[in-house]
């Protein structure tokens, strides 16, 4: 990882606007495109994945034990510090001092973390394990 | 109605950010260090438990650091401004109004907002801040900032409050001022604690409990006025907007001597491009640049020089161009060889706010060597800098960045650059 340099980025929570057009003329030098009067709106994708950007992290996911919630190595997963870890919701969690995608699950009275990937075990959820839920995941970005 | 304001205060700020992406460091003793590494900063609990004290330098506390393996981390300035927008973001769905008073904290007011109970609000705002954002804040209220100040300092000492008090009841706040220092008062300087002292006040109490007449003839107005605010009578106002800054200071210590006046120029062409970036930022103009390079002062072997020059511009400008060719004219007056230089900067004073860009023309027909003050362009470049941080630079900053601040152990900028995101374990 590269941490040489000090750099001033700007921070994140009011979300930066990159619009793009819903139609877009291409540009005649000069002329004005006859599509321009029909550009209504742009999109934005922050409007469609983040609800609370002062809550949401971006974080990259390493390991297979989530393939099956369609979480590849690599993928940035968007998540929301504000969401309330439900069961059946895909969380983060701190365990024993690391990071690590789980979904949360209640069986028989007994919180759960479980994998989504057979080779994984699931892990009961006791007072002695140290864990901590720092997230829930929204969404995943996946390249294809 | 009785005024209630409160100060939400993040507990050990730069700290509780690497914690946040680094939950194997909590309960650990972290102490987070200054630009170049030099000095601890910030600590943790477990450091402030070691007896380690703010300011002190690293090498006088590596005998504690491997023996309590203490980790040690460069400032993450980027990191820490980051976060402390989402805090502050998640503080304003609280209050109405707010004065952001420092990095990590701020003045709420909750006049009318929270009058049935302060307290259940005070632990609503603990709980919604460290869920959104992982960072633990205290939250004092009173009726005036000082005394909120004081329920902070409180909270945030005493754990049975549970982080958050409310200095609103005179009794409670006769309790509580009993026991403590005065010098623990916002305001009251270790200057003022001394002389308070020797005319027997001691406890927060004993200041509380003075007329304020006396104060002010025997100390300051603003010692008198730190009696009223401590009796619930507001005196300071919430500032809602941070005043323009009358000087802009930029400097820094370099990681190793410099000693080419080449190198020299280069650093100062960097600080005299941020200094001018701030003071556009803030719609001003400025005609008084001040230079300076040291030598390093703690070190009495190196001969020393600390040299110091300034000008008085004919005409008021905010282009970076003009500013740095006037502080390499400067800096060409001051350097001398034979010294190893520790630092250097740049402070512009004398700081007006802009006129209208069409009054400039007027001057430029000054002939004094230096570029037309093109304020467009500087504009342009402001843009894109905004948008693509550090693109466009004036090329008198140079392309060799040796002499940077040492920052061996700053962890990743994980939420403000997309290759250094935080990994989480799929396993």
């Amino acid at each position: 990882m590269s941490t040489t340099s000090f750099t001033m980025l700007l921070p994140t929570p009011r979300p930066r606007v990159i619009p793009l057009s819903l139609f877009s003329g291409k540009v005649a030098a000069g002329f004005p495109s006859p599509a321009d009067d029909f550009v209504e709106k742009s999109l934005d994708l922050n409007e469609l994945l983040v609800q609370k950007p002062a809550a949401t992290f971006f974080v990259r996911a390493q390991g297979e034990s989530m393939l099956g919630a369609g979480i590849h190595p690599n993928d940035i997963l968007i998540v929301d510090r504000s969401i309330d870890p439900v069961p059946g919701k895909i969380v983060i969690c701190a365990l024993n001092g690391e990071l690590t995608v789980k979904r949360l699950e209640r069986d028989n009275g007994l919180w759960q973390l479980k994998a989504e990937n057979p080779a994984y075990p699931d892990i009961v959820i006791h007072e002695e394990l140290e864990m901590v839920i720092w997230g829930v995941v929204t969404n995943v970005i996946h390249p294809l | 109605m009785q005024p209630l304001l409160a100060l939400v205060d993040c507990d050990a700020f730069y700290v509780s950010c690497e914690r946040v992406f680094r939950p194997d460091l909590i309960g650990k003793p972290v102490a987070v260090l200054s630009n170049n590494d030099g000095c601890v900063v910030a600590r943790s609990q477990e450091i402030k438990k070691l007896g380690v004290k703010m300011g002190v330098p690293v090498f006088q506390i590596q005998h504690l650091v491997k023996q309590h393996n203490i980790q040690l981390l460069s400032s993450n300035f980027s990191l820490y401004a980051d976060l402390s927008a989402r805090v502050m973001t998640i503080l304003e769905e609280f209050a109405p109004r707010l004065e952001l008073y420092s990095i990590d904290e701020a003045f709420l007011d909750l006049t009318g907002v929270c009058q049935q109970d302060p307290i259940a609000y005070g632990h609503r705002i603990k709980k919604s801040v460290v869920r959104a954002t992982g960072i633990p804040v205290c939250v004092g209220m009173g009726p005036t900032k000082t005394l909120a100040k004081l329920a902070n300092f409180a909270a945030k000492k005493w754990k049975k409050t549970g982080g958050v008090l409310d200095l609103s009841d005179p009794v409670s706040r006769e309790k509580l001022m009993r026991i403590v220092p005065v010098g623990e008062v916002w305001g009251i300087g270790s200057h003022t604690t001394a002389k308070l002292n020797q005319i027997g006040i001691h406890t927060v109490w004993d200041l509380a409990t003075q007329p304020s007449q006396r104060m002010k003839t025997q100390l300051t107005i603003m010692v008198a006025r730190t009696v009223m605010e401590l009796n619930g009578i507001p005196c300071l106002e919430l500032e809602e907007i941070a005043p323009n800054k009358q000087q802009i200071v930029c400097s820094r210590s370099f990681s190793r001597r410099l000693t080419e006046y080449r190198e020299l120029s280069e650093a100062l062409a960097e600080f005299c491009s941020r200094a001018t970036e701030k003071l556009r930022r803030q719609q001003s103009v400025t005609d008084c640049i001040t230079v300076f390079i040291r030598t390093n002062p703690f070190n009495p072997q190196e001969p020393q020089y600390q040299p110091a020059a300034s000008i008085k511009l004919d005409a008021v400008t905010q282009d970076t161009r003009t500013i740095i060719a006037t502080a390499n004219r400067l800096l060409r007056g001051i350097f001398k060889t034979g010294y190893g230089y520790h630092k250097c900067g740049v402070q512009l004073s004398n700081i007006q706010p802009e006129s209208s860009p069409g009054q400039m023309e007027l001057f430029d027909f000054v002939d004094n060597g230096l570029p037309t003050e093109n304020r467009q362009l500087m504009k342009v470049v402001d843009q894109i800098n905004r948008r693509f941080p550090k693109s466009v630079s004036v090329a008198a900053s140079g392309f060799d960045k040796s002499w940077k601040a040492k920052a061996d152990r700053v962890s990743p900028h994980y939420t403000t650059d997309w290759r250094e995101l935080v990994s989480v374990k799929c396993g």
